[in-house]
């Protein structure tokens, strides 16, 4: 058996297993390494070099950033603000879903995460409001498979990491508009459905909360991207430093202004956010035994190159790779994905001259639509576990939100500028 | 809408021998001093010319330290992302059994860091490995890799008596 199958065969036989992803990666690396005797020792080394790497400080800090942002209530008055700004009327609670997701989501890095975060409150508020289970499930998966695109995205700073020319300033700048354009394609499907079948109908008696109050209350959440991306644009902060900015920010407003944090909070946080970073650095750090096994074995070239020789152009390729990202979107996390193939894309998408940024943006979109994409998507899943509603009763409404993101997708793919217009103004490179 | 939004409670993880809190005031720790780090860092290097960065060595390493005592405590908690859809899929029996297996999959996956990190750590010992930042010797760094392994090590070991205990 050639190595390269027992690798990929391996990874996957253990990863359908239940056998947590990155001891799947590991363990398939360390075993073909053992096999055919590449030099033992690379497993240890790449496992620590693979998160000994200073870039790599931007996750956690971004990601207790988030968690501080969570606890202080900073997230709620968002919501509050949305509300006042959306209302109460039909299809209102799925619009503000997908909103919020959008806001407090990027931060964990994983759309199951982000899903179960929304989900966790937003369900259960729709279901409350007549909406059915099913397509309450379908919107907060699709929802929280999005977040990866809004700043600061933790799958961002990994691509980043792993493809140095595209730097992480440029790479959040880049996702604004997709993220936005990915918003827009979800609301415009949830509402439509709303109005046509009158879900939410009831909630629309209760008063909406009065705007200014409630922009007040959210001003101090709303100036948090701003300093995130004004700090980097000004070339004041690192990445990492934006982060550790963020974290400080939070804890004066979580502290001074709302009042709404304790110390026994912060402890919980720092526990929390340091758990969670450690998931993620675990798949980094296990998956880099992986990759330099698929590296040395040398197998990266010959596919890249079957793949263009497949024919179909450009275009052709683009199609090929978007389609095996939705594909492997539905059951692998974005980092994963990176992880594992990005050191096979990027050679080609260098072939093609292409901008890494927009790659990079392009491979995130694509991975966004594979976790909400039925029957395995790892989204829905969760979000059906959530709200107790079976995989095949949200089919019907996610196809439409489905749809609607790959009208989004057509976009980015034909009109580049959508994805490299912001980084350009602001003057990424 | 008077909803607060937070992350559900997380999964609060077995009853443990050894406690969790171990792991999880050790992860805060780590995490909360990066974030000091780094802070001090932006603060010092505003205020004056004196660069830290020598301190980027430190902060590395106190990140691998909290990503392998997170993990561990995560692990018993079952947080790693895993895709458990196909498992749960199976009847009882088989379903216990593939569990059994997969479990097993991970102790030979740390098994194989705690021996093979020990190795790198000693060779670097040996060979008297210095780090290009702050000289000291590498091998102060590394040998956490197996140390750490090995407490990833005992909680899937304690996965596994539980679920061998808990039948199917």
């Amino acid at each position: 058996m050639h190595p390269a199958v027992l690798l990929f065969g391996l990874f996957f036989l253990l990863m359908f297993a239940g056998v947590p992803i990155a001891a799947s990666l590991g363990l398939a690396g360390t075993l073909v390494i053992a096999v055919t005797g590449l030099g033992i020792m690379a497993v240890p080394t790449n496992v620590y070099a693979g998160i000994a790497k200073y870039p790599l400080l931007a996750v956690p800090m971004f990601v207790l950033a988030g968690a501080i942002f969570d606890r202080s209530g900073v997230a709620a008055r968002l919501l509050r603000f949305t509300t006042a700004i959306i209302g109460q009327g039909r299809g209102s609670l799925a619009v503000i879903t997908i909103v919020v997701a959008m806001i407090i989501g990027g931060i964990s890095g994983s759309g199951p995460a982000c899903t179960a975060a929304v989900g966790g409150v937003m369900l259960g508020a729709m279901m409350r409001a007549g909406y059915p289970p099913g397509f309450a499930a379908a919107v907060t998966a699709a929802a929280g498979s999005t977040d990866i695109l809004i700043p600061p995205s933790v799958a961002f700073i990994i691509y980043s990491v792993l493809v140095p020319s595209a730097t992480v300033p440029a790479l959040f700048a880049a996702g604004i508009l997709p993220g936005i354009l990915a918003c827009l394609a979800l609301s415009l499907p949830a509402l439509l459905l709303s109005l046509r079948y009158g879900f939410g109908a009831q909630a629309a008696k209760q008063p909406k909360p009065p705007f200014w109050r409630s922009f007040k209350e959210a001003f101090w959440a709303l100036m948090a991207p701003v300093l995130i991306l004004g700090g980097m644009r000004t070339g004041w902060f690192t990445p990492t430093e934006a982060a550790v900015m963020a974290v400080v920010y939070g804890l004066v407003v979580g502290f001074l202004v709302y009042r709404s944090l304790t110390l026994k909070d912060l402890y919980q946080i720092l526990v929390e956010s340091a758990e969670t970073s450690a998931v993620i650095l675990l798949v980094v750090g296990l998956a880099s035994v992986f990759a330099w096994a698929s590296s040395t074995l040398g197998i990266v070239d010959p596919i890249a190159k079957g793949l263009v020789r497949l024919g179909g152009g450009e275009l052709g390729v683009i199609m090929i790779i978007m389609l095996f990202l939705v594909v492997v979107g539905m059951f692998l996390d974005g980092i994963s994905i990176f992880l594992i193939f990005l050191p096979l894309f990027v050679p080609i998408a260098q072939g093609f001259n292409w901008n890494l940024v927009w790659f990079g943006v392009l491979m995130t979109y694509n991975i966004a639509m594979g976790q909400f994409t039925p029957p395995m998507a790892v989204n829905l899943m969760v979000s059906c576990r959530l709200s107790g509603a079976s995989m095949e009763s949200t089919i019907k409404w996610d196809l439409w939100l489905l749809l609607s993101m790959f009208f989004g997708l057509v976009l980015i793919v034909l009109y580049p500028p959508l994805v490299l217009w912001v980084p350009e103004v602001l003057g990424f490179r | 809408m008077d909803q607060e939004i937070q992350l559900p409670e997380k999964a609060a993880g077995p009853k443990t021998r050894i406690p969790l809190k171990i792991e999880e005031a050790a992860a805060a720790a780590c995490i909360g001093i990066l974030a000091l780090i780094t802070f001090a860092n932006v603060v010092v290097r505003y205020l004056t010319n004196i660069s830290f960065a020598f301190t980027e060595e430190f902060s590395v390493f106190l990140m691998v330290v909290m990503c392998l005592v997170g993990s561990s405590s995560v692990m018993a908690k079952g947080g790693h992302l895993n895709i458990s859809y196909l498992v749960e899929k199976l009847p009882g029996g088989p379903a216990y059994v593939v569990r059994l297996a997969a479990t097993l999959m991970v102790c030979i996956t740390f098994l194989g860091l705690v021996v093979l990190g020990a190795r790198m750590a000693y060779d670097e010992y040996r060979y008297e490995v210095t780090s290009p930042g702050l000289g000291l010797p590498t091998w102060i760094y590394t040998v956490w890799l197996p140390i750490l392994s090995m407490a990833i090590f005992g909680r899937v070991m304690g996965v596994m008596i539980r679920l061998l205990r808990g039948g199917r």
